[in-house]
């Protein structure tokens, strides 16, 4: 097989990771602080509207992306208060806070630039590529990490950044036992509370970052429902990722290259059967995953 | 530290104008039975609770905790009844869990935990492997893990919230000797309990509860078992006397019942017994050599590999937990916050469990809530159970309520055999009094009672005939008349009779 096209695939199974990662560490946060928050899609959906919205009307990318990541910051926060402070049943919140935005999407949608559906012009600024001096030049690579944009390789960071917070700092220690036995960490003087609230939030500010990737990042536009369940999807590799940061960015790449050859191969199988293939993947990986982690459960209670 | 004295007048009156004081290097016990305050007082010196009145000093000064924070910073430490422990991490971790050591200023230096909680352990002569995770402790070390938590952050005082309650006896021996070593080592040590055993074998002084009310404060050396335990309960204790009963019929026979684990090993091995009415058989042994599964054969819960459970003549083996107690079966399970009870159902709700089938309480499978809620209420009241309304959660109550409330569903089945396991485990006196009493008047009425417990003064007190168990088998029996702590401690732990005639 052609080299290139090889890069080409991966190239777009990386670029179709980053917004799933950013899901899947906002779902580890809160799983970390004991919230189970099924509101990522919804978070993510807001991130990719608020960017294209701030970008027709600013016309800056710096505003667009900032906006972005800060309103979906905003809805978590709000998720947040409701299921921590108000105790609200995470499912009910969850599933309202998704058809709210979606509904609150559409009908912006409509108000705003007079489209139904979907929303593209060529004024709309994307991110820039990010062009790495001597890489850029080599033959495999450059297809490889052809338009990239910076947000892509920010994503690693983030996750790299969350695995140092959680595991190697006193901060981490304190958030994770909050997770752990609410009770201990509140009789240590720890504000369990406002910690599990914090987490939504950073929830809510990743899934906007991985919002705004969506809608600025391959494309730059903004459809109804765009995120497609990525959110989902997300919640799907942090469970295969057992809440680890590190374990999160294998399981998300497994997912983005099941995207992305998805649309590579739209051309050759009907798309119907394509578009499902992220979908299908997520379930038989997930039974495959529980599967042996119930044989690993079962030998170690035998042992 | 001179002195503390604290006052805590009215209120709902938990506790009413309470004086304690302690001294350096003191082991002073706080007894009294459950509701008499002695919690709520060792709260409010933890900072958990406030007082509506009195004062706290410490070395003459006045102190005010507004939470366990500020008590903590005064060296006041609390070892609490449940863990406060994470399970997933260390021992290491869970120790400096809320003052970690730093490493440039913001990482955590696990490391340096480990070295620290080692050098701590080895300081007060717990011995403990800092890196073993909680998970994987047995409950005394976890115990021993929260005690090292208090010491890391340099308590002088610390509070032991019946801290025996989840230990098994072995376990206690080792706790009793780790208060006496602190105690020795200048810490001040407030135990709280009402097992007087314990009291008598570490304290040097004993604070004795009712009511809220401190009733006296007595130095252990002068006093003894049967004066603290009248002062506690407010009487004296008189031990029922167990009247003389004509052998009865066969109630329940079990024939070389065997149970084999999912490895293959042998849990109950070929065990025949056998109950009259009118009869009070005793099971004794160390937990965990077979008697809770023995009982879950008898019971339903478990099918049995191989024998036969004979109940009034019919053959009971591998049946159903219903048809079992359809056939005149009652059962008071070992654990009542996990089998005995459902810890957020109402009192009426779990004092439903298993008469929802009867007659009065159900039309058409129609549940009669107004008529099963006046018998409760009769009942609560005939077996004192304090409680506020039948409405209340039935893990609110106290464990001796709690035990009473389920012992009270148990008997009101008037079955003929009650199969009842560790009846008092953790209860106070005067409750273990009014169950012990109550099992008496069951068998005066020509109930066949079985009795497990791995208490063994309880066994010889009420048991016409004592059942010893050892690693799944039974290992002898002795008649009333015969048994003594003795004899049956050396079946208990696999030994054999000599004294039998032969």
């Amino acid at each position: 097989m052609d080299t290139n096209f090889i890069a080409a695939i991966l190239n777009s199974a990386i670029r179709s990771t980053t917004p799933i990662m950013m899901a899947a560490l906002g779902s580890a946060i809160c799983n970390r602080v004991g919230v189970f928050n099924v509101a990522l899609e919804g978070q993510m959906l807001i991130g990719a509207f608020s960017a294209i919205a701030i970008n027709w009307f600013t016309g800056s990318i710096a505003l667009s992306v900032i906006g972005g990541i800060l309103i979906g910051g905003m809805i978590g926060l709000l998720v947040g208060y409701l299921q921590v402070r108000f105790k609200a049943a995470d499912m009910v919140v969850g599933t309202s806070i998704n058809l709210f935005v979606g509904a609150l999407s559409a009908i912006l949608l409509f108000i705003l630039f007079g489209v139904r559906g979907s929303f593209k012009n060529p004024a709309l600024l994307s991110l820039p590529a990010i062009q790495i001096p001597i890489l850029k030049d080599l033959p495999f690579i450059s297809v490889l990490l052809r338009n990239f944009t910076a947000m892509d390789y920010f994503a690693y960071l983030i996750a790299i950044g969350m695995y140092i917070y959680l595991f190697k700092t006193i901060w981490g220690y304190h958030t994770l036992s909050v997770g752990v036995k609410i009770e201990a960490a509140e009789s240590m003087g720890l504000h369990a509370q406002r910690t599990q609230i914090m987490a939504v939030m950073v929830s809510g500010l990743l899934c906007g970052f991985g919002g705004v990737t969506l809608s600025m990042g391959q494309v730059t536009l903004f459809t109804e429902n765009m995120t497609a369940g990525r959110g989902f999807i997300g919640m799907a590799a942090c469970n295969l990722g057992r809440s680890n940061p590190l374990l999160i960015i294998l399981a998300s790449l497994f997912f983005g290259f099941c995207d992305a050859s998805a649309s590579i191969a739209q051309n050759t199988i009907p798309s119907q059967l394509t578009q499902s293939i992220p979908y299908i993947s997520t379930i038989i990986a997930l039974i495959f995953f529980s599967r042996e982690r119930m044989k690993k459960i079962k030998n170690s209670k035998a042992a | 530290m001179k002195q503390i004295s604290k006052r805590y007048p009215n209120g709902v009156l938990a506790n009413d104008n309470v004086n304690i004081d302690l001294n350096e290097g003191e082991l002073l016990a706080i007894v009294g039975e459950n509701g008499a305050g002695k919690s709520t007082i060792m709260k409010i010196l933890y900072g958990l609770e406030h007082p509506t009145g009195g004062e706290i000093f410490i070395h003459g000064k006045p102190q005010v905790f507004k939470n366990p924070q500020s008590a903590m910073k005064q060296g006041i430490g609390m070892v609490q009844q449940n863990f406060m422990l994470l399970p997933p991490f260390s021992i290491a971790e869970n120790v400096v869990y809320g003052s970690e050591p730093k490493k440039m200023g913001v990482f955590f230096d696990r490391k340096k935990a480990v070295d620290e909680v080692r050098q701590l352990s080895g300081q007060y002569g717990l011995s403990i492997d800092p890196t073993l995770l909680i998970k994987n402790c047995a409950v005394g070390l976890q115990q021993r893990c929260e005690i090292l938590k208090v010491l890391y952050q340099n308590a002088r005082i610390i509070i032991f919230d019946e801290p025996s309650a989840v230990l098994t006896p072995q376990e206690v021996e080792g706790l009793l000797d780790t208060l006496r070593q602190l105690a020795g080592m200048g810490k001040s040590i407030i135990l709280i309990t009402h097992k007087l055993n314990e009291v008598m074998a570490v304290a040097d002084r004993c604070v004795i509860m009712r009511g809220g009310r401190h009733i006296a404060t007595l130095n252990t050396g002068e006093t003894s078992i049967q004066e603290l335990s009248s002062l506690m309960v407010g009487r004296q204790i008189v031990d029922k006397e167990i009247p003389k009963l004509d052998k009865g019929h066969c109630v329940l026979k079990v024939k070389n019942l065997s149970l084999s684990g999912p490895a293959g090993q042998s849990i109950v091995r070929n065990c025949s017994l056998n109950v009259d009415s009118g009869e009070i058989v005793g099971i004794a042994g160390v937990s965990g050599n077979g008697q809770t599964e023995l009982l879950h054969m008898l019971v339903g819960l478990l099918k049995p590999d191989d024998g036969e459970i004979l109940l009034n003549g019919k053959e009971q083996s591998g049946g159903e937990v219903r048809t079992i107690r359809d056939a005149g079966c009652a059962y008071v399970p070992e654990d009542r916050n996990t089998m005995g009870a459902a810890l957020d159902a109402t009192l009426t709700e779990t004092l439903l469990m298993a008469h929802q089938y009867k007659k009065e309480l159900n039309r058409h499978g129609i549940l009669n809530h107004k008529s099963a809620e006046e018998s409760f209420a009769a009942l609560l009241k005939e077996y004192n159970v304090l409680h506020s309304s039948l409405k209340q959660k039935s893990g609110e109550l106290s464990g001796g309520n709690l035990q009473k409330l389920i012992v009270a569903r148990e008997i009101s089945h008037n079955a003929k055999l009650l199969v009842i396991s560790e009846p008092t485990r953790g209860v106070d006196i005067g409750a273990m009094e009014f169950i012990h009493n109550r099992l008496i008047e069951q068998r005066s009425d020509g109930a066949a009672i079985l009795l497990v417990s791995s208490d063994l003064s309880e066994i010889l007190k009420l048991s016409d005939r004592i059942y010893v168990m050892y690693e799944g088998r039974i290992n002898g029996e002795i008649m009333r008349e015969e048994a003594n702590a003795e004899n049956v401690g050396i079946l208990m732990m696999g030994g054999v009779r000599h004294d039998k005639a032969v």
